[in-house]
């Protein structure tokens, strides 16, 4: 399977669109405390403040500032989206491929896990967990990645069986390739294109889970989250500052996940589309 | 069909979750009474109280014979008793229950019929700029997190422009009966509603639009042109109908979305219903009906994708004929 992933991904308006916007979140994530201006943790004893030159979108109800927040917020969500997709797509490519070349009753087990793990509404479990453990930052990654690499470990499986089958393994095999060497040298390169989107698509749902935990407000309370956020601003819906307090939030973690999709689309006719991931958290 | 192989997938999932829902409060630090009953226990606690509850779960013996008295009580309906309520989890649960189905319920409809209405006509243009704009707008919409549509149509329609309540599912001590208190249901129902159903019907629509792309490259549909029928009838009874079985069947997975989703949006808008009372049980500590409702809607979300599972077969019978 070779294809040109930057024709794929520039070749519509939509692909270009996503692409675009998340590098801006992916450069104000990286460049936040350039951007920011304020501490986005220090309180101040100017609270409830309306957007200024000083304060570009005021302050909220123990006077932070709530732009310097947004900035560090896509650093939370953008830390959790990358670090949860690329634990979480290694664990699908370890389970799944071991699965398909080890077979027998390791793949009969494998399998049943991730039969169970895929029905069980994930996010009900996440909450319950946290709940009990107000996961900090790294946790909350772990706990994430733990929970959700089954869809893509099913998919990996069915492709590395397919590929299994090939020629061009067959003839590695006669020449006495072992099983661990035709695994990394022909079958994952050959994922590629599958891991990429699946790799896309726990990344979407990883920014996803994080803001609904941090909006339950039942993650670490010293996180900067956009989800932390909106419920912060959501106590105060009763005073305008939803406005610039409670919108800025709600709409760059909707955009973000909106270019993530749209990412994700323009890139999903390089695999096969019978082999779509689960796109939604 | 009845089919073993998914009976024992479901079977670990449950088992997965109730050894999740025993082991939790038993693995924190502390003293696992707490852990179990929450804050407010503690401040009711006597000696003889904590002596029936240490006997009622078997605290004092080892882990197996424990999860042994967890298990016999979950069987017999007892999921625990909230000192936050003052009464059984169970019927907390149960007093809240309606509402959630209520929400859930219309919303898996709505999103379900636009869904796949929406779908049908995307797919009958398809790479037409109606179809364009859809397939992008539903797309995008479908990246707005459940619990940021909810707020906003709230703070728009309700607070700003004050035309819907701002939370709850009925006015209190109104005193309103008949046509008046159903016109009160609906008015407070209509913002979460909306919100959810929003937040779901680019799931089915997507579904929807793929199906009726693959269908109208049938060979029925070209017999169906040859046979001179009319646009509508090819476009909905032909096409349609069949790109709605896929959307049909996938209605237990949605289900299961749609109850998460509503806990969100429960929250917002202060509606009456599990997420609600979840949310009040997190701020308070009260983990006994944390425990329970989180137990509740799992094995709801469960049955629903059991059952989901059993009727694909009867309703599509290519996959029988496929295992």
């Amino acid at each position: 399977m070779h294809v040109d992933l930057k024709k794929e991904l520039t070749g519509s308006g939509r692909g270009r669109f996503g692409a675009a916007l998340f590098l801006l979140m992916v450069v104000t994530a990286t460049f936040a405390p350039l951007l920011a201006g304020y501490d986005p943790t220090a309180q101040s004893p100017l609270a409830f403040q309306s957007p200024s030159l000083s304060h570009l979108l005021g302050t909220n109800h123990v006077g932070q500032d709530i732009w310097s927040q947004l900035v560090y917020g896509a650093r939370t969500s953008l830390l959790v989206g990358l670090s949860v997709a690329v634990l979480s797509t290694l664990l699908s490519t370890i389970i799944g491929t071991s699965a398909a070349m080890i077979g027998g009753w390791y793949d009969r087990i494998v399998m049943r896990v991730v039969d169970a793990l895929i029905v069980i509404p994930i996010i009900i479990v996440l909450i319950l967990v946290a709940a009990y453990l107000q996961p900090g930052l790294w946790v909350l990654i772990i706990l994430l990645s733990l929970l959700g690499w089954q869809a893509g470990a099913r998919i990996v499986r069915s492709q590395a069986l397919s590929l299994k089958e090939r020629t061009h393994l067959s003839a590695a095999r006669c020449f006495g390739g072992s099983r661990l060497y035709l695994l990394y040298r022909h079958v994952v390169p050959d994922l590629g294109p599958i891991l990429l989107v699946e790799f896309i698509y726990s990344m979407r749902r990883a920014i996803f889970m994080e803001a609904g935990l941090a909006f339950l407000g039942i993650a670490d309370p010293g996180m900067i989250s956009w989800g932390m956020m909106m419920r912060e601003a959501l106590d105060f819906s009763y005073v305008n500052a939803w406005l610039w307090w409670l919108l800025p939030p709600g709409i760059t973690l909707s955009l973000t996940i909106v270019s993530i999709t749209f990412i994700g689309y323009s890139l999903e006719p390089t695999m096969e589309p019978r082999l779509r991931g689960e796109a939604h958290a | 069909m009845f089919s073993r192989r998914n009976l024992i997938t479901y079977a670990i999932a449950l088992l997965f979750i109730l050894v999740l829902n025993f082991l939790l409060p038993r693995m924190m630090p502390g003293d696992p009474l707490m852990a179990i009953y929450g804050e407010e226990a503690l401040v009711q606690m006597t000696p003889e109280l904590k002596a029936s509850l240490v006997e009622r779960f078997a605290l004092d013996q080892s882990l197996w014979q424990q999860f042994g008295a967890y298990f016999t009580a979950l069987f017999t309906g007892d999921l625990g008793h909230s000192y936050y309520y003052n009464a059984p989890v169970f019927e907390v649960i149960l007093g809240r229950l309606p509402w959630t189905l209520l929400l859930v319920g219309l919303s898996l409809i709505l999103s379900t019929v636009i869904g796949i209405l929406l779908g049908i006509e995307s797919g009958w243009r398809r790479g037409s700029k109606t179809d364009g704009t859809l397939l992008t707008g539903l797309m995008a919409l479908n990246g707005f997190p459940d619990f940021f549509i909810g707020t906003v149509l709230l703070l728009v329609f309700g607070v700003t422009l004050g035309l819907f309540p701002l939370g709850g599912a009925l006015t209190p001590y109104s005193g309103l009966s008949g046509a008046a208190l159903l016109v009160d249901v609906l008015k407070h129902l209509a913002l979460p509603l909306a919100a959810l159903t929003l937040a779901h019907v680019a799931a089915s629509y997507l579904l929807t639009r793929n199906t009726m792309i693959t269908v109208l490259k049938e060979p029925y549909m070209l017999t169906a042109r040859a046979k001179g029928l009319s646009e509508r009838v090819m476009k909905y009874r032909h096409a349609g109908r069949n790109s709605m079985l896929p959307v049909i069947t996938s209605a237990g997975v949605r289900l299961g979305r749609v109850v998460t989703g509503a806990l969100f949006v429960e929250i917002i808008f202060s509606y009456p219903g599990l997420g609600y009372l979840a949310y009040e049980a997190l701020l308070a500590r009260d983990y006994p009906v944390i425990q329970g409702v989180l137990l509740a809607v799992a094995v709801f979300v469960l049955v629903a994708n059991f059952l989901a599972d059993l009727s694909y077969p009867k309703l599509d019978p290519r996959v029988s004929y496929a295992r």
